[in-house]
């Protein structure tokens, strides 16, 4: 988590670097009046700015120099009205590019080198013919208005593009949020979005010192001290303290309502805040002032709380299922296996009653099981959603795979099938659908008597096809048949006698519909029986029969 | 007498393999962990060897391998999860066959059969697989289906021969893919469409095939053809039930 803040951290060094340059030149303006502060502010402003101009002007004199060759290389067949137009494009890039001093230093160094190089007399700054001072004039006038023109520009584009990069890190800002897990990750994830959006590393620092659980050690014991007492007597403005051993300058605020716990915002200012600090400081307040009410807008104390229910119910989610996985459907495993094992000794062979007992143990250990998977799949869907595996398969493989599941459910009912023999391929998660059309048939053996017939039918009914599984149940009233589907709905009439979670068709249609599926129930009425079928897209027979040449 | 190795940290569960695998006639060694498992594996020179994926010292998938860079032993794979992925995996990795808890011994002894007799076969080099009704003989390339010959395609042969040289044991769509159309242009979907015409060359009932057996998402398996769902509902095989 640590490192991950530091690079955050270091990619927002890399991006301020013009960035700042411009903030710098905005808030200098903005500077207390004192007198002897003034004069070494001015004298520091003016460095700092030769400094950050250092590479435009070189660059920017670099291109005059260039269109001065280019014209010597011309001279011989171009007209002299050519050299104020070639001389144009310096000033042009220069103010686009790095703003409008270096274009307008393009513009003067553009008029000497032309005076010098090419109006007569040639290689002297005088000058013979009237018409070509006032040619020389107004091309320096053009410059200078074209200068100012494209430095606008390219002002206005730069606003833009800050703009857009502080949306940007907004949303990922409140997206951020909404992952949260603990805590933790939260001021974590607020501290990445300060230190992104000041341009400084920006760290929180707890109201009490000493249960701050996460330990940043980043902040040296004096500041945070600092910190701590500032938040105390509730200071309102932002103040500048120096760490005696290392000179570094941090940046407190307070702020309020706190967040978490942490009452204070330390921003990290470097090791040496020269006459700049005060123009940072500033900008620091302002931007810090803007992170204050974005925090309250994006419901951080909101977003704490839910990430503690995130928190507790993924802990609760993955102790379910991996400790019922394993813990509960290992001994069933065993009892399970056993049964099959104790079901071919001849001993038990001979004996019809030891038989149906363990065909009983049998029967009830696969439902506990079946009643597991069921808890643990919708554990599952509510958590993560389903994913399906999509893959060509023929619905044959489906249907006689579900009956082949439930055979022993099935077992004591006449299964009749009616399956198309050139129904089309369709595009699913065979694993899904099958379970789905098992949990079909498992209800409709639940659900009707002993010996009666369950229908199975494939059919295809336009760019669909239907899988249907019809019983000779107890049927649905109206109500029920809107109230199917719902996760954990089982009929009132149902619920006495029979075992179940009411899960069964939840999954059921849950499972179809990342298919792109849907589920149909059709009942005449109580006691009628039931048909629920499973509608799935499919793709036109002709595409198919395209594939057909791929056998010889 | 087969030797039978079961690599599994449950008590219970090797007790009842024991018992189902004595019962069949088999020596049983046990080992409840991956060391003792590959010590096993190593010094007792078993002819099947039952593997848990869930093991307490190391990967299940790590002792598959190990065990594959120096033996070509069936290996059979048990486990609680029924990922496809997973499964596809494994087979990849060299597993013979896997089997899903819970389980009946019926269906592990007849995956350790197969897996027993592909072994035997590819040391035999023995020319016929029958599988129910069907016969087919690898080296004149003759398939017969109650003793009358049927004819095949090149490509619905090269599908069957596949299928029957790991008769009984499941072979996954990728390998099927890669058999047939030699890595180009195959796809599941093309494969679905040959298996559909196979099978209505080889089944009697196309629509409720009982040879060409589907394993969802995993690939096909060339059953014995005796498993009619109708006939044998009282088996004591159980099917596991799918968790995601």
């Amino acid at each position: 988590m640590q490192n991950c803040e530091l690079s955050a951290f270091g990619k927002a060094k890399v991006v301020s670097t013009f960035q700042e340059r411009l903030g710098l030149r905005d808030l200098t303006a903005k500077l207390p009046n004192s007198d002897t502060n003034e004069r070494r502010a001015r004298h520091t402003r003016w460095l700092n700015f030769g400094a950050a101009n250092a590479i435009p002007i070189v660059a920017t004199l670099a291109l005059v120099w260039l269109a001065t060759i280019s014209l010597v290389v011309l001279n011989s067949f171009a007209p002299l009205e050519l050299v104020p137009l070639i001389y144009m494009l310096p000033v042009v890039l220069a103010a686009t590019q790095w703003g409008l001093v270096p274009g307008l230093i393009a513009a003067v160094a553009g008029t000497a080198a032309a005076d010098f190089f090419f109006y007569p007399p040639l290689y002297s700054f005088w000058l013979d013919n009237p018409q070509d001072v006032i040619d020389l004039l107004l091309y320096l006038l053009v410059a200078t208005v074209a200068s100012n023109l494209a430095a606008r520009l390219k002002t206005k584009a730069d606003t833009l593009s800050r703009r857009e990069n502080e949306i940007r890190e907004l949303h990922a800002f409140s997206q951020g949020l909404a992952t949260c897990l603990t805590d933790r990750d939260l001021i974590f994830a607020v501290q990445d979005y300060l230190s992104n959006t000041l341009r400084y590393r920006a760290v929180l620092i707890a109201t009490a010192q000493d249960d701050d659980p996460h330990d940043n050690t980043v902040v040296p014991d004096e500041i945070r001290r600092q910190a701590v007492k500032l938040i105390a007597a509730g200071a309102p403005r932002a103040s500048t303290i120096v760490e005696p051993h290392s000179r570094g300058a941090w940046l407190v605020r307070v702020i309020a309502p706190e967040i978490l716990g942490y009452g204070a915002i330390a921003v990290e200012l470097g090791d040496s805040p020269g006459g700049g600090t005060a123009a940072i400081a500033q900008r620091v307040e302002t931007l810090l002032e803007a992170a204050t009410v974005t925090l309250k807008h994006l419901k951080v104390k909101e977003a704490v709380e839910q990430a503690t229910i995130n928190y507790r119910s993924e802990v609760l989610r993955d102790a379910l299922v991996g400790g019922v996985s394993h813990e509960l459907r290992s001994p069933l495993a065993s009892i399970l296996g056993s049964c099959s094992v104790l079901n071919q000794m001849p001993a038990i062979r001979s004996d019809r009653q030891s038989q149906a007992l363990i065909n009983a143990i049998h029967d009830q250990a696969g439902q506990l099981d079946s009643e597991i998977c069921d808890l643990l799949n919708a554990t599952r869907i509510s958590a993560k959603g389903v994913r399906p595996q999509l893959m060509w398969t023929d619905p044959t493989d489906i249907v006689n795979a579900a009956l082949k599941q439930k055979e022993r459910r099935l077992a004591s009912h006449w299964v009749e099938l009616d399956l198309a023999r050139d129904v089309p391929l369709v595009h699913v998660d065979s694993v899904l659908v099958e379970q789905a059309l098992g949990q079909l048939l498992e209800n409709a053996a639940k659900y009707s008597p002993t010996g009666s017939e369950i229908k199975v039918s494939s059919r295809c009914e336009g760019d669909h096809l239907v899988l249907s599984v019809k019983d000779q149940g107890s049927g649905l009233t109206t109500d029920e048949k809107g109230k199917l589907g719902k996760r954990c709905f089982r009929g009132e009439r149902r619920t006495v006698g029979d075992s179940g979670s009411g899960l069964g068709l939840w999954i059921a249609s849950t499972f179809i519909a990342a298919n792109g599926g849907t589920l149909h129930v059709k009942s005449p009425g109580p006691n009628l029986g039931t048909t629920i079928s499973l509608r799935l897209p499919t793709v036109p027979q002709d595409t198919l029969e395209l594939a057909s040449p791929a056998d010889d | 007498m087969t030797k039978v190795l079961v690599i599994d940290d449950e008590a219970q569960i090797r007790r009842f393999l024991r018992a189902g695998f004595e019962l069949h006639g088999f020596t049983v060694l046990e080992a409840e962990n991956a060391t003792a498992g590959l010590k096993a594996a190593t010094f007792n020179k078993p002819d099947l060897i039952i593997l848990d994926l869930n093991l307490p010292d190391l990967e299940g998938s790590e002792v598959l391998e190990r065990i594959r860079s120096w033996s070509n032993v069936p290996v059979i794979i048990l486990s609680i999860h029924a990922d496809e992925q997973e499964k596809v995996r494994l087979l990849k990795l060299g597993a013979d066959d896997y089997v899903v808890k819970p389980f009946g011994i019926a269906e592990l002894l007849a995956r350790s059969e197969a897996a027993l007799r592909r072994q035997l076969r590819s040391t035999n080099r023995e020319p016929v697989v029958r599988a129910g009704p069907l016969s087919i003989d690898v080296v004149s390339r003759l398939v017969t289906l109650d003793g009358k010959r049927v004819v095949l395609t090149r490509k619905e042969y090269t599908l069957l021969h596949a299928l029957a040289t790991h008769a009984g044991l499941v072979v996954t769509h990728q390998q099927l893919i890669k058999e047939i159309w030699h890595g180009n242009a195959g796809n599941t979907q093309y494969l679905r469409i040959l298996v559909r015409k196979l099978r209505q060359k080889v089944e009697i009932d196309p629509t409720h095939p009982l040879l060409i057996v589907s394993e969802s998402g995993v690939g096909y398996r060339l059953d014995r053809g005796e498993a009619g769902a109708a006939h044998s509902r009282r088996g004591m095989s159980s099917n596991p039930t799918y968790c995601a």
